[in-house]
């Protein structure tokens, strides 16, 4: 207290010194704190309609010469802009955060857009929102944050991406099912930038929102906004930085060399299963890993030139040896402005190097299923092996004999130009071009198992790939206000244009292990003709041509209304008929706040009602299905020698054209009692059009007996709400709370349409694996995805063999059952009905807490571990110990049944995660030079609720086999992290 | 402030724009694996990658995954895939044929129908391409002589369709009108056409038996054929043509062009079998070049897991399929055929080492094919001789290199053996009989010679079931010419061939094998896939179906 006066004092001496200097001027001084009366340094402050100006100091405080009378603006990033007329010489400004709910910036497709103005819609988390701790990728930081947009985490690889649905699935066999996604304005994916550099991440949800986005938008468009420079004077470094560690989420049960010695004198099991070692296999594959991760952010520069430059490091291993991502991305984004803000410009410069070698989730497999009385090696040091089994690999042996690494690089430069000619006309022309290379290794020694039974003497496969995309993009846009109409209308024209090069080798027959993948030449697998060796190379080109346009009008703010239009055209669709597609949007809001008769009600600060239309769509995923080709395939003897004959690609299909999705959305956004409860609610009902399959099609006359062909209809219902509450505001203590809620229906409505018949009513997909050898699902015209569809086992007799449930519902022995397709029966449904999630966020003085949980309710998992692992009569592999249950509380199966798909294996998924839990302490100005520390602890899936036998309820739930929880993946896991952040 | 020169940047902006529209709404059309045809113009260089084409569907016909050589096998009393330790149920798949079964909606029924029509309208297709120009031959043989050997190719596709399903659509046009349905031929018609196509195409086929002519249809493959069509001619149309085949294969053994019997019918199998000169038609394969999956495995399929130490295979074999004890039974014990043609007893590693049982119930015990399979719901990896007609070379991939001998010269002496024994000259049946078996019986030539007497007995295959629940003995005496059926069975087993004997020896739906009882006399017919019956409403599905 005592330092600010004396501040003050001198101020104000300094202050009474100009003003007796300066009769017309007149001295403001003065101090800028933020809400919790801490200083903000280099805030703005500037005299209106002039180029006067200051900036706060390192107390906040200023002081500046204006005329009298002067209205003062402060500005600071992320706080609301102030005016105050000047009235004396002391004005202390406290700056509220910029979280004023209507305020907020949205950004929507080419353009950003205050929140209460929105239509469509649309979720918006910043990153104060984002989830804390070691995440895989920019996905996992808002997971359950945004209703309806389901991200697993399906796998803990370290190399692994979360899987992205937005409500239900929209293809069969479309581009992908995943979502456009834009890093500032490019295309990427989920680890383009790293998850430290990100601000802000918009989900474009419904068809209305992602229109103009056109074939691309149909899963929705995800846009990230990665750190921006800063429009202010000053300089600001920033440090975040975390190490963590990981567990396995939960272990698959099984029995160990206790259990095999205790079953071999009881009689259960051969004595020569005994082989005398005592190994925990996945114990021995698996390692505790340390990650760190390194974020340094830098910001500087004034209202015409400023940069923002990041460096991320992240080390991520994974649980399993030799596991890992290590990645370097550097980031550069610079922005200059000329001739009073009429030009600026935007360079931009993203640089990603990554090292990563995944797992291989076969080996997983191998340390489930191998002899615990195994030794790891022999008693020569030998890996113990057995060559003549037939898929039993030594799975330590798997990895320490095998050597892989992939590296790969993202350069990235994009620029902008924005010229302002007139006011509200805004021409902006951006350019990008990304190249991503890969190379990539791979080596299994002369030890190898695979080698050993190949005889192939070591094995070695080198390939390297190459990615180019190139974007333009031209825009206008045009706002106007007269009066009380506002309009803004846009146009642009996009160019894009992707080209792949690819090549690869492989050899083998290595005199040495030396040098691995490293001097591929040495193997003499290639000259000695080996079957093994390969060499391809290959290239695509593809391109997309789009123009688009967007209107934009409102009154009041009370009567908005948006239209968008794109038109647009891809390579994919050469040689079709139409390859050009046209997809329009339109979308109204009705601000009912703004009305005069809500003039008097005070508790509702804001209501709004939306309704959308808008229509998107889905792009083929190969090239060329429009047109005849010839490719040179089948091989021919002719005269002595093989040459390569030249094969029809497909039947070429003319009438190709896009999967188009027609959306439907109605909206509600409120905030009641001075934003303390405030939400969204959305209703959807999305109906995609032609959506692509493999018509069955006469052969003759035909080639092959499919065309690939746009027919089928499906459509998806759904409702999502979303409601943060503030329920306690404090002044030493907060807690806010999100609770989202989501569900979906799918349907298949038809395959069908005037050319192209569907020959039955239900298609099977999914696939059991070998032995079993069955598809897992059924999808019935008229019924929904994901249904799993098998034998339906309803007891099993005193012997443990299994009672069925026939066609006819009747109760059939296992001898007398017929495991026909006609006996399979409807036993779930691998797409959850319901997803909800509650985030909490607690804050008392400078210590935070907050938690996350998500789960999904109403569907089922087919647990591929106990399918496999359960069965009795398979004697060359470990068993789960609850193979020796009883089945149905009657019996142990009996151990004359092979291996099969049933019901028994497929169970309810229901679960409630918690998953994020962080406790941060954080310290203001806690020394000179810095402005801020903040220390965290954060856990990640830290528990789940559920009565699933598996490893972890969450599985993947998209695509048309949902919710295979497969034998190879690798586990799930629980991560632990520590983290500090600092701002200097 | 210049306004002025704001607007100049602006009429650069919208220039530059505007004409970027204007260049930039073409797609890429830039192919860098495949020609899109529109845009290709073939030379006279590329004419044998076009036509080469054609014969690109053998192997998938006959060996990808339930082909042809199934199709034509597992039914048949041979060869059977029983229940395995690692697996082998595949929902019943091989069971169901096995005993005669399957459903209209059956992999093994939609295999051989896809497949082969593919390669009927790559004929279609390439027949089409010459005849516009597209491929451009100008020289008058060359041409006259493409078309002939397409249509006798067409024509034994059409061969393999009319034996499996008979009933079936006969399409030689490519460029159909949209929606083209085609209309179905009835099994005589489609035999009609064969013959036709075979008799018109022969005159301009290459009479040489030489390198530039192998695995492909020169005159003598295709009189081969037409010989083939012959002798099931009661089969498919109802009237027998023995004569007719007989002329057909006179014709062949009289032509000059090289054709002879080898010493040792092993010869015919082994690894670098191409120039051997019984082999009339060989299918070419080569793991080097023909290196798609399946492309021929019948040791995969057979060999049981750590059999791959016996011939330090590249992939472990799958373990599975094996011979019909019953079938095993019928050998003469002095048939070099039998240790030639089959795996049994104590298998070896390479080096030396006795190979051991890794999985079932045996898990330890040394690996001894035994003949006997306790059923088609149980085995372990010890029953069931297995199959090793074709050589397996050391070191072989999942694809054998052997070609594929599709016609061979025993088969014409042994139809022209089958139609003298059938038109009353079973004496001179025997003599050619007894030519082939003198190379199986080397180490005591007296049981080579057969008489037609013998010709005129019963099958010594004793028919029944032979499972854990059932044991039948039907026998065989009844059959009639059933030795020379069992001949056939001796020279021909493991060749994608038993079924159509069988039916012709009217066999086939009649008599009880290992698991299988007769179940009804149209099984001798598959049925029309049930897809394509739905995509094309001309189609009336086969009999009994």
């Amino acid at each position: 207290m005592r330092k600010r006066l004396v501040i003050f004092l001198f101020m104000l001496s300094i202050g009474m010194i100009f003003s007796g200097m300066v009769m017309a001027q007149n001295t403001v001084t003065g101090n800028v704190v933020d809400s919790k009366n801490a200083p903000l340094i280099g805030v703005n402050v500037v005299e209106k309609g002039t180029t006067n100006g200051t900036v706060t100091d390192i107390n906040g405080n200023y002081t500046l010469n204006v005329k009298s009378g002067a209205t003062l603006v402060f500005s600071y990033i992320g706080f609301v802009t102030q005016e105050i007329q000047v009235a004396g010489n002391r004005l202390n400004v406290v700056l509220r955060e910029d979280n004023a709910l209507l305020d907020e910036i949205v950004v929507i497709g080419y353009g950003t857009m205050r929140k209460g103005d929105v239509t469509s819609s649309v979720a918006t988390v910043k990153s104060e929102n984002f989830n804390v701790g070691s995440v895989q990728d920019a996905g996992q930081l808002i997971q359950g944050k945004v209703a309806g947009l389901s991200l697993n985490t399906t796998s803990g690889d370290p190399t692994a991406r979360t899987s992205i649905r937005l409500r239900g699935n929209t293809t069969l066999f479309g581009t992908s099912s995943n979502p456009l996604i834009l890093i500032d304005g490019i295309p990427g994916d989920l680890s383009t930038v790293a998850p430290e550099d990100i601000e802000s991440i918009d989900v474009l949800k419904d068809g209305s929102a992602a229109a103009i986005y056109g074939t691309r938008g149909t899963n929705g468009v995800i846009i990230i906004t990665t750190k921006r420079a800063g429009k202010g004077d000053g300089s600001q470094v920033e440090y975040a930085g975390y190490i963590s560690t990981q567990t396995i989420a939960n272990k698959l049960n099984m029995l160990t060399a206790a259990d095999y010695r205790q079953q071999i004198t009881d009689g259960v099991r051969a004595q020569s299963d005994d082989l005398g070692g005592n190994t925990d296999w996945l114990e021995q594959i698996t390692q505790t890993p340390i990650n760190h991760v390194h974020n340094l952010t830098f910001r500087g520069g004034n209202p015409k030139n400023n940069y923002l430059a990041t460096i991320n490091y992240r080390d991520i291993q994974g649980i399993f040896l030799k596991s890992y991502t290590k990645r370097f991305t550097a980031r550069a984004d610079i922005n200059h402005s000329m001739f009073d803000d009429i030009l600026s410009f935007n360079i931009g410069v993203l640089s990603r190097m990554e090292k990563l070698n995944g797992f291989n989730g076969y080996t997983y497999r191998q340390a489930v299923i191998y002899n615990p009385t195994s030794p790891v090696k022999d008693e020569n040091g030998v890996w113990m092996e057995q060559p003549g089994a037939f898929n039993y690999d030594n799975p330590l042996a798997r990895l320490e004999e095998s050597d892989g690494q992939s590296s790969t690089n993202l350069n990235r430069v994009n620029g902008t130009i924005t010229l302002k000619p007139l006011s509200g006309l805004t021409l902006k022309s951006m350019l990008s071009y990304s190249k991503w290379n890969l190379t990539g290794g791979y080596y299994e020694t002369r030890n190898h198992i695979s080698t050993v039974r190949a005889g192939l003497n070591g094995y070695a496969s080198d390939n390297t790939a190459e990615n180019a995309e190139k974007l333009m993009e031209l825009t206008a846009e045009y706002k106007k206000s007269i009066a009380d109409h506002n309009f803004t209308i846009l146009g642009g024209y996009g160019w894009q244009d992707f080209i792949g090069r690819s090549f690869f080798v492989n050899n083998n027959d290595f005199q040495t292990d030396q040098f691995g993948y490293n001097n591929i030449g040495l193997g003499i697998g290639i000259k000695e003709g080996s079957t093994a060796w390969g060499i391809g190379s290959g290239k695509t080109e593809t391109n997309l041509i789009s123009f688009f346009s967007r209107f934009n009008y409102d009154y009041k703010s009370r009567y908005l209304f948006m239209a968008s239009i794109r038109h647009e055209a891809a390579s994919q669709l050469y040689g079709t008929n139409n390859p050009w597609g046209t997809f329009p949007a339109v979308s109204l809001g009705w601000r009912i706040t703004e009305e005069p008769f809500m003039d008097n009600v005070h508790f509702v600060d804001d209501l709004k009602f939306r309704v959308g239309y808008g229509v998107t769509g889905t792009q083929p995923n190969q090239i060329f299905l429009g047109v005849a080709t010839l490719a040179y395939g089948s091989p021919f003897y002719n005269n002595g020698r093989w040459i390569q004959t030249l094969t029809p690609g497909r039947n070429p299909n003319p009438y190709l054209r896009w999967e188009e999705k027609k959306e439907t959305n109605v909206g509600l956004d409120f905030a009641l009692l001075e934003n303390r409860l405030s939400g969204s609610m959305d209703l959807y009902k999305r109906k995609i059009d032609g959506l692509l399959y493999d018509y069955a099609v006469p052969t003759p006359p035909n080639l092959v007996s499919t065309t690939r062909a746009n027919a089928g209809v499906m459509e998806n219902k759904g409702l999502e709400i979303l409601v943060n509450a503030i329920p306690i505001k404090a002044k030493d203590f907060d807690w806010n709370t999100t609770l989202t809620f989501s569900t979906n229906q799918n349907k298949l409505i038809t395959l069908s349409n005037e050319l192209y018949q569907v020959t039955s009513d239900y298609f099977t997909t999914g696939y059991t694996g070998e032995p079993i050898q069955t598809f897992t699902h059924r999808v019935d015209i008229g019924g929904e995805i994901g249904n799993f569809y098998g034998f339906k086992v309803i007891d099993v007799d005193n012997t443990g063999k299994w009672i069925y449930e026939d066609a006819d519902g009747n109760a059939v022995n296992y001898n007398d059952f017929d495991h026909s397709f006609e006996n399979k029966k409807l036993l779930g449904n691998g797409i959850p009905k319901f997803l909800a999630s509650w985030n909490n966020t607690f804050r008392y003085k400078d210590l935070d807490f907050s938690v996350t949980m998500r789960g999904a309710f109403k569907f089922q998992i087919l647990n591929f571990e106990r399918m496999y692992l359960e069965n009795t009569k398979t004697v060359q592999y470990n068993r789960l110990k609850s193979a020796y249950d009883n089945v149905f509380g009657k019996a142990v199966l009996s151990t004359d049944m092979d291996l099969e798909y049933n019901s028994y294996y497929v169970e309810n998924g229901d679960y409630w995660k918690i998953d994020n839990v962080t406790l941060g302490y954080t310290m203001r100005n806690p020394a000179k030079y810095i402005r801020q520390i903040r220390f965290y602890l954060s856990t990640l899936n830290t528990f789940v609720l559920t009565g699933y036998k598996g490893i972890d309820p969450e599985v993947y739930s998209g695509g048309l086999s949902p919710g295979n929880d497969e034998r190879d993946k690798f586990p799930t896991t629980r991560t632990y992290t520590l983290g500090v952040n600092f701002t200097f | 402030m210049n306004t002025n020169k704001y607007i100049n940047w602006l009429y650069i902006f919208i220039i530059v724009s505007v004409s970027s529209f204007i260049g930039c709404t073409k797609l890429y059309d830039n192919s860098y694996s495949e020609f899109l045809t529109d845009k290709f113009n073939p030379t006279e260089e590329d004419i044998p990658a076009i036509i080469g084409n054609a014969y690109g569907s053998w192997v998938p016909i006959l060996n990808h995954w339930n082909g042809l050589w199934r199709a034509q096998e597992l039914g048949a009393d041979e060869i059977v895939i029983p229940a395995r330790p690692n697996g082998w149920v595949d929902g019943g798949i091989f069971r169901r044929v096995h005993e005669h079964k399957w459903t209209i909606d059956e992999d093994i029924v939609y295999a051989t129908w896809d497949r082969t029509y593919y390669g009927i309208a790559t004929c279609n297709r390439i027949i089409y391409q010459i005849e516009t120009g597209f491929v451009p031959i100008s020289n008058e043989n060359l041409y006259a002589s493409s078309i002939a050997e397409l249509r006798a190719l067409r024509a034994a596709y059409y061969y393999i369709l009319c034996d499996l399903y008979g009933n079936v659509p006969i399409v030689t046009d490519f460029d159909v009108e949209e929606g083209y349905l085609p209309q179905q031929n009835s099994r005589k018609e489609v035999y009609d056409f064969i013959v036709k196509e075979l008799i018109e195409s022969i005159p301009y086929l290459s009479g040489e038996h030489n390198q530039a002519t192998y695995g492909r249809f020169n005159e003598w493959s295709a009189r081969t054929l037409l010989a083939k069509v012959y002798l099931n001619a009661e089969v498919y149309s109802g009237t027998a043509q023995w004569e007719k085949c007989k002329e057909q294969c006179d014709l062949i053994i009289n032509s000059g062009a090289g054709y002879s019997l080898e010493a040792n019918q092993k010869n015919v199998f082994v690894t670098e079998n191409q120039n051997s000169p019984e082999i009339i038609f060989g299918i070419a394969i080569d793991d080097q070049y023909t290196k798609g999956w399946n492309d021929f495995d019948i040791h995969m399929q057979t060999c049981q897991p750590s059999m791959q130490a016996k011939y330090n295979l590249k992939q472990t074999p799958w373990g599975g399929m094996c011979a019909i004890p019953q079938f095993i039974d019928t050998f003469d014990p002095d048939d070099s055929r039998l240790k030639d043609n089959f795996m049994f007893g104590q298998q070896y590693a390479s080096t030396g080492e006795p190979l051991k049982v890794t999985m079932g119930n045996l898990i330890g015990n040394p690996l001894i094919l035994v003949n006997e399979v306790p059923d088609i719901s149980y085995s372990e990896e010890i029953h069931g001789y297995r199959f090793e007609k074709f050589e397996i070379a050391l070191g072989s991939s999942n694809v054998l290199n052997n070609d594929y001998p599709l016609f061979r010269y025993a088969d014409v002496l042994m139809m022209k053996a089958e139609c003298m024994l059938r038109t009353g000259d079973a004496n001179g049946a025997a003599t050619i009989v007894t030519q082939i078996r003198e190379r199986a019986f080397k180490s005591n030539p007296g049981k080579a010679i057969v008489t037609g007497v013998d010709l005129l007995k019963g099958s010594k295959y004793d028919y029944g079931l032979r499972t854990t629940s059932a044991q039948t003995h039907e026998g065989g005496s009844d059959i009639k010419y059933g030795r020379f059926l069992d001949e056939l069975a001796w020279e021909f087993n493991q060749e994608g061939r038993r079924r159509q004997d069988m039916i012709r020896f009217g066999v086939y739906t009649k008599k009880s094998f290992f698991a299988h009882s007769p179940n009804g006399d149209y099984r001798s017919l598959y049925p029309i896939p049930r897809g394509r019956i739905e995509t094309n409403f001309n189609l009336k599905q086969n009999t009994g179906y």
